[in-house]
C-alpha cells in the first residue's frame, strides 16, 4: 500500500504578482509539461453569457501582443510539442508538452497571452472562433444520439442561478450575442497572474523554472478584486424526484439516473468515487452483473457510473444504461433504480471493495505515468485546495474507504426522493 | 509593455533514446520488451496474426465477437469469476483489432503483471465458448454496432472503403464489420476462427521496469499450450485508382452537419516513400496549422476540425480527409478541401510548413512515447512491420532529414485529387442540388 500517490518531488513558489509556480522534476524522459490552471470556468458566467469562458479559451490561441494569429499552435507543434486547452464549470486549463529544450518558448507563449491578449483580439477572430465553437456544439452535442444528455441533466440537478445550472458549451443564442468588449473585459477580469497556477513537470529543475517564470511572467500586474462565482455549495434538497423524457432520433431507450453528491476533494466524494467504481466500472460491477449479465436488460458495453470531479458544489454522480432490444425504458429505469437503491441495503463485500480499489489504483498510476498527467493533477490541487502536495493523498484516501461509508453515503445522497431520471425514447416508426 | 517581446530560442536538445529493447524466444513464442526503469505501471500485450484480414468475406466482425466471447468464461472459471479475478488485479482485458493483427492486453502495477498475464492467456488460449454465450455475445455485438452506426461517420466510412477497395474484398468492407454481417455469424464461425488463429503463439509485448519483471515466466504463461507454424501474411495488394472523381451521398435526414470523408488508395506501409508521404500528409492535414485546418476552420469557420493523412497497413493504404461541416456550407467546404489537396499535389510544400511538420513528427517521438501503453504500441509497430530495435531513432533522423524536394515529390506522386471519392453523409434533401451545382463530380446515392 503506497504512503503517497505522488512519489516525486514538488517545489512551489509565488511570484510578487501572485502567480503560483509548481515544479516537479523528473529526468526520465527529455520532455517537459507546462500547464496553466486559471481559476475561471463556466460557473462564473452570468445569465445571457453562457459559453463565454469556453469561447474565450479558443481566443487564447488566436494571437497576443507578440504572437501572430495561429502562431501559438505553429510554434509548439513546430517544436515537436503537443498542446490543447479545456474548459469546464470550475476552471480553464492550457497545456503543452514539448521536448525539454523548448521549455522557455512555452513559458514565453503562455506569458504573452496572459499579459497581452487584449490588444490582439479582433472582431474577425471572434467571429471566426464563434463559428468554430458553434460547429463544436453541433458535432459533439446536437448531431449525435443522446449527445445533449449532459446539457439536459445539469438544469435538472441544479436550480436556476446555480453556477452549475448551465453547461459549459453554452447556448447558440448567447454565443451569437457575444460581443468583443465582453471578451476584452473577461480577459482583464480573470486572466491575471494571481488567478492562475503555472505547473512544470519533467526534465527541468525548480531553480531554472522559477527563474524563467519570473523573467516572463514577473512583470504582468496582479489584479485586485477578482470577482468570485456565485456560491453553489448549498443546494437544498427538494424532496421531489425529477424526471424528463425525451423522444428523438435515438437507436434504443436509454436511462440516466443522476444525483448531487459531495464536492470533489471532500471525504464524501472519495467515498462516492469508490462507490461509483463498485457500481459501474467493469464487468465485475453491480450494474454489469445485475443488468447486463444477470437480468439482461442492458447492453453490456453501455452500462456505467461515474462522478464528475467538480469542486465548488455537490458534484454529480451519473449512472446510465441502454436497453437491450425488446426491453422497455420503464423496465430498464426500474432495474437501474433498484441497483442504486441496493447500495444502502446490500452491503458492499470485501471482494467488491478490493476490485474497485484495484481499478482505481491502476487509473491513478496511469494518470501519473506521463508528465502532462502529473502537471494537470498538481495544477488542480494547487488551484482548488491551495497545495499541490495534497494530490498525494487522493489514492490513499480512496484505499481507506470502507463498506460502511459507502452505505452511509448512499443513504445520505442517493435517495429516490432526490433523484433525477432522464429517459431517451426512440421515435415511433410509422 | 510588461512582456518580453523577443521569442526565446531553443536550449540544448537532450539526446533522444527509445527505451532499451529486449527480444527473446520463450516456449515457442517471441517476447519483445522495453525497459522503463522506475515505472510503477506495466503493460503486457499479446499480439496475434489474426487481424481483420483473416476474416472471410461475409464474416466481418468475427474477431470482434470472439474478443468479447473470450471473457465469457474459461476452462477454469465462469464469466463472473473471471471478471472478478482480472479486475481484482486492477486491470481489464483490452482487446484491439486492426487489419494486420489482433491484440489483447493488460495494464497493472508491475507487481501484479505475472498474475494478469496468466489470466490473459487463460482467456485467449482456453475460452469456454459455450454456444449459448457465443450467440448472446454475437447479438450484443450486433446491437452495439447498430448503436454505433446511428452516429454520423460509420456509414460514410463504409461507403468510402467500399468504393476505394471494392466490397467484394475483405479490405473493401468495414474493419469491424457491420450490424448485418455480425448478425449473420454462427457459433461455428467463432470457434473455428479461434482454433485457426488464437492457438498460435504470437508475440508477447512487455513495457515496464524489467528489473521487476520475469520475462521468461511471462512468456511461458503466454505461450503455454500454443502451437502452429508461421502465418502467410500475403504481399502488398495493387489497388487501382478511379478514372475520375465521384460524390457519394449518404442520406442523414435532419442532420445539422455534413460528415465528409474524402479519399483514394495509397501505398502500403513498407513503401520507401513512407516518411515523405507522412510529412506531406502532415502539411496538408495533420498539424493544427495544416492547410486544410487553417483554411476550413481558422479562416472560414466551417468546422470544429478537419484532418487528412496517409494511413497504411502491411498490404494496402489510403489517403483520407475527414471532417464535419455545418450543413449550409457543405458544397463550399468540399470545393475548398479539394482545392487544397490539388494545390498540394501540384505545388508541393514550402520549407516553412515542412519545418513545422518534421519537427512535430520527430518531437512527438519524445513527447508521446512516455507511458507503458504508448511504448507497448511502439513495440507492436516493430513486430507487425518487421522493423529493427533502433527503428524509432532512425525514423527520427529520417523525419528531420526530409527536404522540400522529397516531400513535394511524394505529394505529387501520391496525392490524386482527380481520383478522389467524396463521401458526404448529410441531409440529402437540403444539400443534393448544391453538391451537383458545385461541379466537382457526379453525385451518386449510396446503395
Amino acid at each position: 500500500m503506497p504512503d503517497s500517490g505522488y512519489p516525486w518531488p514538488i517545489e512551489t513558489t509565488r511570484l510578487d504578482n501572485g502567480l503560483r509556480v509548481v515544479v516537479s522534476e523528473d529526468r526520465t524522459a527529455p520532455a517537459v509539461a507546462v500547464n496553466l490552471w486559471y481559476d475561471v470556468g463556466s460557473r462564473h458566467e452570468p445569465d445571457g453569457q453562457t459559453g463565454f469562458a469556453h469561447l474565450f479559451e479558443h481566443l487564447m490561441f488566436e494571437g497576443s501582443a507578440n504572437v501572430a494569429k495561429t502562431e501559438h499552435m505553429k510554434l509548439i507543434q513546430g517544436s515537436g510539442g503537443s498542446l490543447n486547452a479545456t474548459t469546464n464549470p470550475d476552471r480553464t486549463n492550457y497545456f503543452e508538452t514539448t521536448p525539454a529544450e523548448h521549455l522557455e518558448l512555452a513559458l514565453w507563449l503562455e506569458a504573452d497571452r496572459m499579459g497581452g491578449l487584449v490588444p490582439a483580439l479582433t472582431q474577425e477572430t471572434l467571429d471566426n472562433q464563434r463559428e468554430v465553437v458553434k460547429n463544436e456544439r453541433r458535432q459533439r452535442y446536437e448531431n449525435v444520439p443522446y449527445g445533449d444528455a449532459w446539457l439536459r441533466l445539469l438544469p435538472l440537478l441544479y436550480p436556476p442561478r446555480h453556477p452549475y445550472h448551465h453547461a459549459t458549451i453554452g447556448s447558440m443564442a448567447d454565443l451569437n450575442a457575444a460581443d468583443l468588449g465582453t471578451f476584452q473585459d473577461f480577459h482583464r477580469t480573470y486572466y491575471a497572474p494571481n488567478n492562475a497556477v503555472l505547473t512544470v513537470v519533467g526534465d527541468a529543475s525548480p531553480a531554472e523554472v522559477f527563474a524563467l517564470a519570473d523573467k516572463y511572467f514577473g512583470a504582468i500586474p496582479a489584479r485586485e478584486d477578482i470577482p468570485t462565482a456565485p456560491d453553489g455549495r448549498n443546494v437544498p434538497a427538494t424532496g421531489q424526484p425529477v424526471t424528463e423524457r425525451v423522444t428523438g432520433d435515438v437507436p434504443a431507450p436509454r436511462v440516466y439516473v443522476a444525483h448531487r453528491t459531495y464536492p470533489f476533494g471532500s471525504t464524501g466524494y472519495d467515498v462516492l468515487t469508490v462507490l461509483a467504481t463498485v457500481l459501474g466500472s467493469g464487468r465485475g460491477s453491480r450494474l454489469y452483473q445485475r443488468l447486463a449479465d444477470g437480468e439482461r436488460l442492458a447492453q453490456p458495453d453501455l452500462v456505467g457510473a461515474y462522478g464528475v470531479d467538480l469542486a465548488h458544489a455537490p458534484a454529480p454522480l451519473i449512472v446510465t444504461a441502454t436497453a437491450r432490444p425488446g426491453v422497455s425504458a420503464e423496465r430498464l429505469a426500474a432495474g437501474l433504480s433498484e441497483v442504486v437503491d441496493e447500495l444502502v441495503t446490500v452491503p458492499v463485500t470485501a471482494t467488491e471493495l478490493d476490485r474497485a480499489k484495484a481499478l482505481l489504483s491502476t487509473a491513478w498510476w496511469r494518470q501519473m505515468s506521463t508528465v502532462d498527467g502529473r502537471a494537470d493533477t498538481l495544477g488542480r490541487y494547487a488551484t482548488q485546495f491551495g497545495d499541490p502536495a495534497r494530490a498525494g493523498g487522493r489514492l490513499p484516501a480512496w484505499l481507506a474507504v470502507t463498506s460502511e461509508q459507502i452505505a452511509e453515503a448512499a443513504a445520505e445522497v442517493l435517495g429516490a426522493c432526490d433523484r433525477v431520471t432522464l429517459t431517451y425514447l426512440p421515435e415511433e416508426t410509422p | 509593455m510588461t512582456l518580453i517581446t523577443d521569442r526565446p530560442g531553443a536550449g540544448t536538445a537532450r539526446p533522444y533514446r527509445f527505451p532499451q529493447v529486449v527480444r527473446r524466444t520463450v516456449a515457442g513464442g517471441q517476447v519483445v520488451a522495453a525497459h522503463l526503469p522506475g515505472q510503477n505501471l506495466a503493460v503486457a500485450l499479446l499480439l496475434l496474426d489474426a487481424g481483420a484480414s483473416c476474416e472471410p468475406v461475409g464474416k466481418e466482425g468475427l474477431g470482434g465477437v470472439l474478443a468479447k466471447a473470450l471473457e465469457e468464461g474459461t476452462a477454469h472459471r465462469d464469466a463472473t469469476a473471471y471478471a472478478l479475478a482480472v479486475e481484482g488485479l486492477g486491470t481489464e482485458l483490452v482487446t484491439g483489432l486492426d487489419w494486420d493483427s489482433f491484440q489483447v492486453s493488460v495494464q497493472v502495477p508491475v507487481d501484479r503483471l505475472s498474475a494478469a498475464v496468466e489470466l490473459l492467456a487463460e482467456a485467449v488460449r482456453t475460452p469456454k465458448l459455450d454456444p449459448e454465450d457465443v450467440r448472446r455475445v454475437r447479438d450484443d455485438e450486433a446491437t452495439a454496432l447498430r448503436m454505433d452506426w446511428a452516429n454520423p461517420g460509420p456509414r460514410a466510412d463504409a461507403a468510402l472503403r467500399a468504393d476505394l477497395f471494392g466490397a467484394d474484398n475483405r479490405w473493401g468492407r468495414p474493419m469491424y464489420g457491420d450490424p448485418d454481417s455480425v448478425t449473420g455469424l454462427d457459433v461455428e464461425d467463432v470457434t473455428v476462427f479461434h482454433s485457426q488463429w488464437f492457438i498460435r503463439p504470437g508475440t508477447l509485448i512487455v513495457a515496464g521496469d524489467l528489473e521487476r519483471i520475469d520475462l521468461d515466466a511471462l512468456g511461458a504463461a503466454a505461450f503455454a499450450g500454443a502451437g502452429g507454424g508461421p502465418v502467410d501474411r500475403g504481399g502488398p495488394i495493387e489497388v487501382p485508382l478511379h478514372n475520375g472523381r465521384r460524390i457519394i451521398l449518404v442520406d442523414r435526414p435532419g442532420s445539422v452537419q455534413s460528415t465528409l470523408r474524402l479519399g483514394h488508395p495509397s501505398p502500403h506501409r513498407a513503401h520507401p516513400d513512407h516518411v515523405p508521404m507522412t510529412l506531406a500528409g502532415t502539411v496538408l492535414g495533420g498539424a493544427f496549422t495544416s492547410r486544410l485546418n487553417h483554411l476550413i476552420r481558422e479562416v472560414r469557420g466551417y468546422t470544429y476540425g478537419i484532418r487528412g493523412d496517409f494511413a497504411s497497413s502491411r498490404r494496402f493504404g489510403r489517403f483520407a480527409v475527414s471532417s464535419g461541416v455545418q450543413t449550409a456550407v457543405t458544397a463550399p467546404a468540399l470545393v475548398e478541401a479539394v482545392g487544397e489537396i490539388t494545390r498540394t499535389q501540384v505545388g508541393g510544400v514550402t520549407e516553412d510548413e515542412l519545418a513545422v511538420a518534421r519537427s512535430w513528427r520527430a518531437g512527438q517521438l519524445s513527447v508521446e512515447l512516455q507511458s507503458p501503453r504508448s511504448i507497448a504500441s511502439a513495440l507492436t509497430t516493430l513486430v507487425v512491420h518487421d522493423l529493427p530495435d533502433d527503428y524509432h531513432a532512425r525514423l527520427r533522423e529520417s523525419l528531420l532529414a526530409a527536404d522540400v524536394a522529397q516531400v513535394s515529390e511524394a505529394a505529387a506522386t501520391h496525392l490524386h485529387p482527380e481520383a478522389l471519392t467524396l463521401v458526404v453523409e448529410g441531409d440529402a434533401a437540403v444539400i443534393r442540388d448544391e453538391l451537383t451545382a458545385a461541379g466537382l463530380a457526379e453525385v451518386i446515392d449510396a446503395g
